[in-house]
């Protein structure tokens, strides 16, 4: 689902879009790159704010490596979060994935069964959490965003089962933390995972014939499956995607923590939700991308990390995402109706 | 006595010619009348009119000697009209109860419902039209002549003031035959209770066999009103098309028969029931009916879009149904009826669009080539003549003529063996209209089997090798040769056999 996609389409404005005003508009915002880039110019702007207000703070490589470091799991999951908003479906349970990701790779290890086998389980289960989720979505024909809702219910609870309600951290192998807390050139290794699905996902979505499919079945389904496309296929794996990625940041959250407890994915969802909406105006406006939700990230935890070193209290964090995300999409909307007006 | 309802010289226009031209007619009460003309002869102005949708730009109604405030729906309903729509504006989700109070609200309220009361007088209601079905059930689920009875009862539901007039809007055009009877006895009951009934309709059997008397527009003009006795269907037709049929000018294309591509034998789905056809390679074949005819279903049901079950093949080979992927990997494409809802990505690029079907053409190591895919879809936008020629630009910038061609560029591109077209030209205008006509002639041209489905008859002597007529589900009739004119095409849609054969 775009952002666009939620105004109704009027069929009497739509012919006379792309007059001589939306054009020439079209061009002054181009020039500018207003329309695809303003998330950038955002961005350094709150670069240059933040040096001129707090510079001995914001301005120094440690403040740089804890924003990238601290980004790196949630930018994965709004990565794999792109894959079903993109072809219309919610993935509301991808927090209870991740959590569950944790608490697997942590239970193998807290077991004695080594943190190898510990991937690959996890990873294994987010692939069936996808699976679960395709077939009531798709065969149940249950709404993608409660099919999800009552996943990640279901999932919290079995964080809880799995770790039986306590901090695991037990038997933690250090090679398997070694994954999460290595630093290469002086970031985190997550963070370079994080750019290594972002390219697959990017290519994905970009070059090959099942992004173009997804985005088709996004923006219009009846018409996908009156063009020959699976459009049950195509849903499917857009949930499998969703959930093995879900689940690997699961694993890299594990490492970094060297721990699991119950209910460690949920506050990942919402960030990763609003990453994903705020991308979509940005790029290729009107539609979730890969390259847009990394701006998005990457602003929203510049803006937020800046105002804690000016002094702003602990849940500046929530607000701004909040705020953020209203604003943008607002505008986006706006910027759309003008050009079709 | 006083008429039920007068109408005095009502004219109205829409931004150019007179589509309603100082029509009188006036209808008593107990009467049945049925108003027919075609598409565009004013009837459904005129209901709109007297239902207040529309302000006439000149002329009065009198309903039993009142004068009728028009433009106002409130002012209609006081004075006693009651509509019934061709879409019956039932909420599917509803039971009766719920239903019939959209329209006159829950009587029995008083501080509550009175649920039973409200059940009893619903089931009432419904028995005095000759139903008897659950009431608790929603609309959704009811039989359609059960829903249009739900609709009667709801217009004639008691209110401030009785009913005096009660119309229908094409009320049999979505009921097979044996419901449509049930109509038929519905409708004279409420006739014999002393209320004026006027229907429009396409069905000229509903015309002799509920009818009292008959009003015939054409043009926006009131051509006559007379009794229904003594009027036999040829002398209607000649009515409501305004000539003889035996005038025919036109000469079908000429068909060059090459091999059978098409084949379809025993094709039910929905209202269709047992059809069969044939589209041989470079034929154009269309298909033509009245709505609930079966047309608009034949194509999706064809390409697997809809369930159906009967035999189609393309050269020779069985195309599995339910699955579009497979009839379009076995070479058939289709372009469906509203492009909005069924073909067009909206917020995607026109290059999107078009390579939506065949992605995989320009997809090499690993990468679809952009960059090819500009270069092929510009040829295509070049030689559909889309404006503006840019690939890169959303559908949503287009207009709707250029849309369709977009889609339809979809299809051609793949060089169907064939290609399913429903209502082609629909929302198009004039000028891309007959460049589309031209891009399907020459589609035919190249050995694409073509079936053309749509509404504009003219459109269908314009392209077609023949016409198959359906009515009621099935194949009524075959138009080709010397008799292919839109106006026998119009007449073998609405109920005559072997329309103008000699």
């Amino acid at each position: 689902m775009t952002v666009n996609e939620q105004m109704p389409l009027d069929p009497d404005v739509q012919p006379k879009a792309g007059g001589p005003s939306a054009r020439a508009r079209r061009s002054w915002a181009a020039t500018l790159g207003l329309d695809r880039f303003s998330g950038l110019y955002v961005w350094a702007a709150l670069i240059l704010l933040f040096a001129l207000w707090v510079p001995h703070l914001f301005l120094t490589a440690t403040n740089f490596r804890i924003i990238a470091g601290s980004q790196a799991i949630t930018a994965m999951v709004a990565l794999g979060l792109i894959v079903p908003v993109a072809c219309g479906a919610f993935d509301l349970s991808i927090g209870g994935t991740l959590g569950m990701g944790v608490c697997i790779v942590v239970w193998f290890q807290a077991n004695h069964h080594g943190f190898i086998l510990g991937i690959f389980a996890a990873l294994a289960f987010g692939l069936l959490v996808g699976l679960v989720n395709a077939f009531v979505v798709v065969v149940l024909h249950v709404d993608s965003f409660i099919a999800t809702l009552g996943m990640g219910s279901i999932l919290s609870a079995g964080t809880t089962w799995v770790t039986g309600g306590f901090q695991v951290a037990n038997g933690i192998s250090p090679h398997f933390t070694a994954i999460g807390q290595k630093q290469v050139l002086g970031l985190p290794l997550p963070v370079y995972y994080m750019v290594i699905l972002a390219i697959i996902l990017w290519w994905l979505l970009e070059y090959t014939p099942a992004g173009r499919y997804l985005y088709s079945v996004g923006g219009n389904p009846q018409a996908a499956r009156l063009a020959g496309i699976r459009v049950g296929r195509i849903t499917t794996s857009a949930f499998v995607i969703c959930g093995v990625v879900a689940a690997f940041a699961g694993v890299m959250l594990a490492a970094e923590l060297g721990s699991s407890s119950p209910d460690v994915g949920v506050p990942y969802l919402l960030p990763a939700f609003t990453a994903v909406f705020l991308g979509a105006t940005q790029i290729l406006p009107g539609r979730v991308n890969v390259l847009g939700t990394l701006i998005a990230i990457f602003l929203l935890a510049t803006g937020v990390k800046g105002l804690q070193l000016a002094g702003a209290p602990g849940y500046i964090n929530d607000l701004f995402n909040g705020v953020a995300l209203i604003i943008a999409v607002a505008l986006a909307v706006r910027f759309t109706q003008r050009k079709k007006a | 006595m006083t008429a039920a309802l007068t109408v005095t010289n009502m004219s109205k226009s829409f931004a150019g010619p007179r589509v309603l031209d100082s029509v009188s007619l006036s209808v008593e009460p107990g009467e049945i009348r049925a108003l027919v003309g075609e598409n565009g002869s004013g009837k459904s102005t005129l209901i709109k009119i007297l239902a207040g949708f529309h302000v006439p730009d000149e002329g009065s109604a009198e309903v039993a000697g009142e004068s009728l405030h028009l433009g106002h729906g409130e002012a209609s309903e006081a004075l006693g009209l009651r509509f019934v729509h061709q879409d019956l504006g039932l909420v599917n989700t509803l039971d009766s109860v719920d239903n019939i109070a959209l329209g006159v609200g829950y009587p029995s309220f008083r501080g509550r419902i009175r649920w039973r009361q409200e059940r009893k007088r619903a089931r009432e209601a419904l028995a005095d039209l000759g139903y008897d079905f659950d009431i608790r059930r929603p609309a959704g689920s009811l039989a359609m002549s059960e829903r249009t009875a739900l609709a009667v009862a709801r217009a004639l539901a008691p209110r401030q003031t009785p009913a005096k007039v009660l119309i229908l809007d094409e009320p049999t055009a979505n009921l097979p035959a044996a419901e449509a009877q049930r109509l038929f006895q519905l409708t004279r009951r409420v006739a014999e209770s002393g209320m004026a009934v006027m229907f429009v309709s396409h069905h000229f059997d509903e015309v002799f066999g509920l009818a009292q008397s008959v009003t015939v527009l054409r043009d926006g003009k009131h051509v006559i009103t007379r009794p229904v006795a003594g009027l036999n269907e040829d002398q209607l037709i000649e009515l409501v098309i305004g000539r003889q049929l035996e005038q025919v000018t036109h000469d079908a294309k000429a068909a060059e028969r090459r091999d059978v591509v098409l084949q379809v034998s025993g094709l039910d789905c929905d209202v269709l029931n047992n059809v069969d056809m044939v589209v041989h390679a470079g034929e154009i074949v269309g298909i033509a009916g009245i709505t609930g005819s079966g047309r608009d279903e034949v194509a999706t049901a064809l390409f697997g879009g809809t369930d159906r079950s009967g035999e189609v093949t393309i050269n020779g080979a069985a195309v599995p149904k339910l699955r579009p992927d497979r009839s379009m990997a076995m070479g058939m494409g289709l372009v469906p009826a509203e492009r909005h809802a069924n073909a067009a990505f909206m917020q995607s690029t026109l290059r999107e669009n078009i390579t939506v079907v065949g992605t995989g053409l320009h997809w090499r190591n690993g990468f679809l080539r952009k960059g090819r895919e500009r270069s092929d879809v510009a040829v295509w936008l070049e030689r559909l003549d889309v404006r503006p020629r840019n690939s890169e630009f959303a559908m949503s910038d287009l207009s709707g003529g250029n849309q369709q061609k977009v889609v339809l560029a979809r299809w051609l591109r793949m060089g169907p063996k064939v290609l399913i077209l429903n209502e082609p030209t629909q929302g198009v205008d004039v000028g891309a209209k007959s460049d589309i006509h031209k891009l399907v002639d020459e589609a035919a041209a190249d050995g694409t089997a073509v079936l053309v489905i749509s509404t504009d008859h003219e459109e269908l002597v314009r392209l077609c090798h023949r016409v198959l007529v359906l009515r009621r589900g099935k194949i009524a009739d075959e138009i080709s040769g010397g008799r292919m004119d839109h106006d026998l095409i119009t007449a073998a849609t609405i109920g005559r056999d072997r329309a103008g054969a000699a």
